[in-house]
């Protein structure tokens, strides 16, 4: 395996497209296989629920906080919940400090829209009291470790936190916020769980879960969210093009891949559960 | 509006058993868990759990200073940035750093300058990334420590590793490695650094308030649990080169018995 971190050369460029040509990977996987995802939950004791999800070189810790707000006007009973990104200075060298970056934005959007029209999070759930108070959630992403593909190890990050979240349940009583002495959990607030698939391509090559060095040399990406038979964000990026037919085709490889890759993690084993 | 639950803390943070609110002696350290070589990409890398603290750091450099006019022509710069998540504090921290991070940042800086040869780089720069995931009391201490290790796994010459413990006054009694809620709760605190070429004092604050005798202890309590933390510093970093020999001698050994067939 190339130990690529920064710089791609002409000679490695054209050995990874030769073998994709051939059907062959430098790490050698297929074309619709993933590398090897790793999750952990729950594991920053200052957040209200949090995940640690490995994909190949990969790595995202991701933890939700949250704050007590108005609702907005047109949605009086709704709350909120945002998801940010940063790609931190520790995971590569390509990545500088500082404000967050296009690429950085596009990771937060990507995965915000995947959770966002998938009837995800019961935002409805999220009101202490209409008019005065709902929960607004923030899922922020931190990327420990660039290995490329940084949008489908953010989709399962994310939602994984949120099924991991333990919220203290608030009320409104003679205009005061009290803790009831409950929390509200993901079981509670999450319905269905979006999954997102990266596509990359290089010249008329298509193939899913790009790693770091397949990423540098690709024309562009393709990801695509789905549940369980719903297509529910589509993002392409980068200076390809995709045929008619390869989005078709994609899009019914998304679907097929969601469903097995949603038994494969199972992740509502990564439920809240309270220390006793 | 504010949380659901108030970021209290009890009036007593001793137990009636005389212990510590988590159980520890008043001189005993928190679980401490150090690992180096975390992060791929980086040229050294190392991750730290004190307590409840989860903190990662990553060395790149030697390399080219950004912005230019930083650089210096006789001699490279060291550059430490400590930032914390967002979710590692009980109150969402703002994503922006913020003067505290800034101050904590240049106070590491400082203290881990005297062990590097930077006039060996001139033009250069070592850049070091904190990155704070949780934090429960001391991620400056404990920051530091990490830092050294990562600057170490790096393979930057160095004179010697550096670590860091912070002690506190709570109802008088002198107490080491202050959590969290002692941390606010306390009377004083005093963050220290040693480097261990020297075995001087490389960073110390204080806040709070103490007299002669009491600093005079104080300086005597930290040397001890230093030496408890530099010891696993150098255990971490030896347990690396332990399992890389074991790795080489596993693939010689399939060698040889793929030679035998």
């Amino acid at each position: 395996m190339m130990d690529v971190k920064r710089l791609i050369s002409k000679i490695e460029r054209n050995y990874i497209k030769s073998n994709l040509l051939k059907e062959e990977r430098i790490d050698e996987r297929g074309l619709w296989e993933y590398r090897d995802f790793k999750i952990r939950s729950d594991i920053i004791s200052s957040a209200e629920g949090s995940a640690d999800v490995s994909l190949g070189d990969t790595r995202i810790i991701t933890g939700l906080k949250y704050e007590v707000g108005e609702p907005f006007p047109d949605i009086p009973d709704e709350g909120v919940c945002t998801v940010m990104a940063e790609l931190l200075p520790v995971a590569s060298p390509l990545f500088e400090r500082g404000p967050p970056d296009e690429q950085s934005i596009e990771l937060a959007r990507v995965v915000d829209r995947g959770i966002r029209h998938a009837d995800c999070v019961q935002t409805k759930k999220l009101c202490i009291k209409e008019n005065e108070a709902v929960y607004i959630l923030f899922v922020d992403l931190y990327v420990i470790n660039y290995g490329g593909n940084l949008i489908d190890a953010g989709g399962v990050s994310a939602l994984t936190t949120l099924i991991s979240a333990h919220i203290p349940e608030g009320k409104i009583e003679d205009g005061a916020l009290e803790w009831t002495g409950n929390y509200i959990t993901g079981e509670t607030i999450i319905n269905e769980l979006p999954l997102v698939m990266t596509y990359g391509k290089i010249d008329e090559i298509v193939f899913l879960d790009p790693s770091l060095p397949e990423e540098l040399v690709s024309d562009g990406k393709l990801s695509i969210s789905v549940t369980e038979n719903k297509i529910t964000s589509i993002q392409k990026s980068g200076a390809a093009t995709f045929s008619f037919d390869e989005i078709k085709m994609l899009c019914k490889k998304s679907l097929e891949l969601g469903k097995n890759l949603r038994k494969e993690f199972d992740l509502w084993q990564y439920k809240y559960k309270p220390t006793i | 509006m504010p949380l659901v639950i108030k970021d209290e803390y009890p009036k007593k943070l001793f137990r009636d058993d005389g212990k510590r609110l988590d159980g520890r002696d008043v001189d005993e350290l928190r679980p401490i868990k150090m690992e180096v070589g975390v992060i791929k990409n980086a040229d050294g890398s190392a991750y730290l759990e004190w307590g409840n603290n989860k903190i990662f750091a990553a060395v790149y450099g030697p390399r080219e200073v950004h912005p230019h006019h930083l650089s210096k022509p006789d001699r490279g710069i060291l550059r430490v940035f400590y930032r914390m998540a967002t979710f590692s504090v009980f109150d969402r921290k703002r994503p922006a750093p913020g003067r505290r991070e800034k101050e904590i940042s240049m106070i590491i800086a400082d203290c881990l300058e005297p062990v590097l040869f930077l006039e060996l780089y001139p033009g250069t720069c070592f850049e070091v990334f904190i990155e704070v995931m949780d934090a429960d009391g001391g991620t400056r201490c404990a920051s530091t420590t990490v830092a050294a290790l990562a600057l170490a796994d790096a393979g930057i010459p160095m004179k010697s590793l550096v670590s860091s413990v912070a002690v506190g006054k709570i109802d008088g009694k002198k107490i080491v490695d202050l959590s969290g809620i002692e941390d606010k709760a306390g009377e004083a605190d005093l963050p220290c650094a040693i480097t261990w070429y020297n075995e001087e004092i490389s960073l110390l604050q204080f806040d709070g308030d103490m007299n002669l005798d009491e600093m005079n202890e104080f300086l005597k309590l930290i040397k001890e649990s230093l030496e408890k933390i530099h010891q696993i510093q150098l255990n971490t970093l030896k347990s690396k080169y332990l399992e890389l020999k074991e790795e080489s001698a596993k693939k010689e050994e399939s060698k040889a018995k793929k030679g035998e067939n």
